[in-house]
């Protein structure tokens, strides 16, 4: 089965007079399969943007290529274009002096989609976004979250397979980007649809994507499915809960971990990312003649994930990233991001 | 035929609408320009303007007044749309985007037509003046507007990548005011000038418009004193200059990831 997006050697060089060329994506590929909700996070100019307008045609890669169920965004725009539907980051997207109703007819037609099948999608559509009492006023009347709603009502009302939204909760009260993120979930969930979404808040991508890639200068520094890229860290954060004060000097043999106190006890918290590790420690505390109460495993969230990532990638530990879909077994993994 | 047909009255259908949305905007512009006329030929005739006098005026006058939408359609609109994101989602449209194109200058020449209809018979009714407009002069007018869109195309292409070009197009609303012979017959500038104007877009159409409409002459007669020929020649180069120039720049846009702000 062909790939709902696949991304092959994908690189976008901004080249501007009298400043230096911009890097803004370097060599990614990346297949997304259908019916998935697919993440990219990414601190500000990682490239989110720029790899998800060269897949709405809007930007001409340097090099490289991105098809969407098979149809090459440059040599096959038409068909192409027919797969996706996009809310861009930061824009109207649709026209404010219009109703919610006329934007969504206007867009529909541009769209190639007309008369009575049109105008049903356009209702049905409105009504699921509960936007079908006001369609009639102009869409600049409306909430901020409202607006985004319309914006992609517009650009689903062709019905297309998949949905690209940069940034869809940005700028939305929290109400407004739970609405979304339900919106988000049904559209893959109950119709099918691939949906990329892009976005910098991790509690986001946590809880709606099934797999995460994670860009930084234009390169993919991990992707994953969620689960896995939360279990890998969750497996190297550990905390070790004593009885009572531990002395500096003795908290200071377990090296990489840091105390705490909380309730009279001490917690050490760290990461072990070899085996033997934890044992050697619960060595150090037996002969230390501390009191072990428990060991744990931390639960990192993606935005640790996120920054430690980042943090290791700045520091060049991470091979040029492959893309492997996480198909990679877990021993390798590690190469990998 | 039928998809073309779709794109040009969607494009119409929203046209209308934001036209009704600002319609305080609208009117008061169309009574601006109206205005000016009556005042520019008051002065220029030292306050007594005969009839023909004004009938002239108002023919190049109302082909300055369609240069003035399709100039502002194509920059001020295009770059609004710039920022709005709303270029970006019309150019994810399947459909080839000179159909899209050519459908939005239709409409844009459509909702003119309008209101410089409306213009035009308020201005006859007011001030008197014969504007015996016949069908003869339907090929001419759709030839002069061919190249004005042309001329328009230029500077839409040119705001996709430069941004800024309010200025250059403001500046070449008044160039074209004052020597596509609206106001003044071209054959009054010095030699040099009457050169260059001749060169601008609408210029020649203004001539042969009047002696269509005005002198009554028929289309055999101006092709063969040869000014429907330098309208034809003009207009067509215009027209596919424009046009490739326009698309050369969207492809330019893409590159430079313009087509939306940044
Ligand atoms: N049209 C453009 N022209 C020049 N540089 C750009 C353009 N768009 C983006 N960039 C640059 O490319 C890099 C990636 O930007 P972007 O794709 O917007 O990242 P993100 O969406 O992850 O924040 C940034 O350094 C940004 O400044
Ligand atoms: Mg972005």
């Amino acid at each position: 089965m062909t790939a709902a997006i696949e991304i092959d050697g994908l690189s976008k060089v901004y080249t501007k007079r009298k400043s230096p060329p911009v890097i803004a994506v370097d060599d990614l590929s990346l297949s997304i399969p259908a019916g998935q909700i697919f993440g990219f996070l990414g601190s500000n100019g990682a490239g989110k943007t720029t790899t998800i307008k060269m897949a709405c045609g809007l930007v001409l890669p340097t090099g490289g290529s991105v098809r969407l169920h098979g149809f090459d965004v440059q040599r096959q725009r038409g068909q192409a274009m027919r797969q996706i539907g996009a809310v861009l980051e930061g824009t109207r997207n649709v026209y404010w002096r219009l109703t919610a109703w006329q934007n969504l007819l206007y867009f529909g037609r541009i769209k190639g989609v007309t008369g009575q099948p049109l105008k049903e999608r356009a209702e049905r559509l409105l009504r699921e976004l509960e936007l079908w009492e006001r369609r009639n006023d102009p869409v600049r009347d409306f909430s901020r979250g409202m607006q985004q709603k319309v914006a992609i009502a517009c650009a689903l009302v062709a019905d297309p397979p998949i949905v690209l939204l940069d940034e869809p909760t940005l700028g939305l009260d929290v109400k407004a980007g739970r609405t979304v993120k339900r919106w988000v979930e049904q559209l893959a969930r109950n119709e099918g649809k691939t949906v990329v979404l892009t976005t910098h808040q991790m509690d986001l991508a946590e809880s709606l994507c099934d797999q995460v890639a994670i860009m930084s200068q234009g390169k993919l520094i991990a992707n994953r499915p969620t689960g896995e890229l939360l279990g890998l860290f969750r497996q190297e954060g550990y905390e070790l809960r004593f009885r009572g004060k531990i002395e500096e000097s003795v908290a200071a043999r377990f090296e990489g971990f840091s105390p705490r106190e909380e309730n009279g006890h001490t917690i050490l918290s760290g990461t072990i990312s070899e085996h033997g590790r934890l044992y050697r420690l619960l060595e150090i505390a037996e002969i230390q003649g501390l009191e072990l109460l428990g060991v744990a495993q931390a639960d990192p969230n993606l935005e640790e994930i996120f920054v430690e990532l980042l943090d290791r990638a700045g520091k060049g530990e991470h091979s040029p990233a492959h893309p492997m879909n996480g198909r990679l077994p877990h021993a390798t993994i590690r190469e990998v991001i | 035929m039928a998809l073309a047909g779709t794109v040009v009255v969607n494009e119409i259908q929203k046209r209308f609408i934001l036209l009704w949305a600002y319609k305080f905007n609208f009117f008061t512009q169309m009574f601006m320009i109206g205005f000016i006329f009556v005042g520019i030929s008051f002065f220029m005739a030292g306050g007594q303007p005969n009839p023909e006098m004004l009938a002239s005026g108002l023919v190049g006058y109302l082909v300055w007044f369609f240069a003035l939408a399709a100039i502002s359609d194509m920059s001020w609109g295009i770059r609004e749309e710039t920022q709005t994101g709303t270029l970006e989602q019309m150019y994810m449209s399947p459909l080839p985007t000179g159909v899209l194109m050519l459908g939005r200058s239709i409409a844009s020449l459509f909702i003119s037509i309008l209101m410089v209809g409306m213009s035009a018979v308020v201005l006859v009714l007011a001030l008197g003046v014969s504007l015996p407009i016949t069908w003869t002069a339907l090929p001419v007018f759709l030839l002069t507007m061919a190249g004005l869109y042309g001329f328009a195309f230029i500077l839409g292409g040119a705001t996709l990548v430069f941004k800024q070009v309010e200025a250059l197009a403001n500046m070449m609303q008044n160039v074209l005011l004052f020597l596509n012979g609206a106001l003044l017959p071209v054959d009054r500038l010095p030699g040099w000038m009457e050169a260059f104007a001749k060169t601008l877009p609408t210029t020649q159409g203004i001539i042969v418009l009047r002696r269509v409409i005005l002198d009554g002459q028929s289309l055999a007669q101006v092709w063969q004193d040869g000014s429907l020929v330098g309208l034809v020649i003009n207009s067509a180069i215009y027209f596919v200059v424009g046009w490739f120039f326009f698309r050369w720049c969207e492809n330019r846009a893409r590159r430079l990831g313009a087509l939306g702000q940044y």
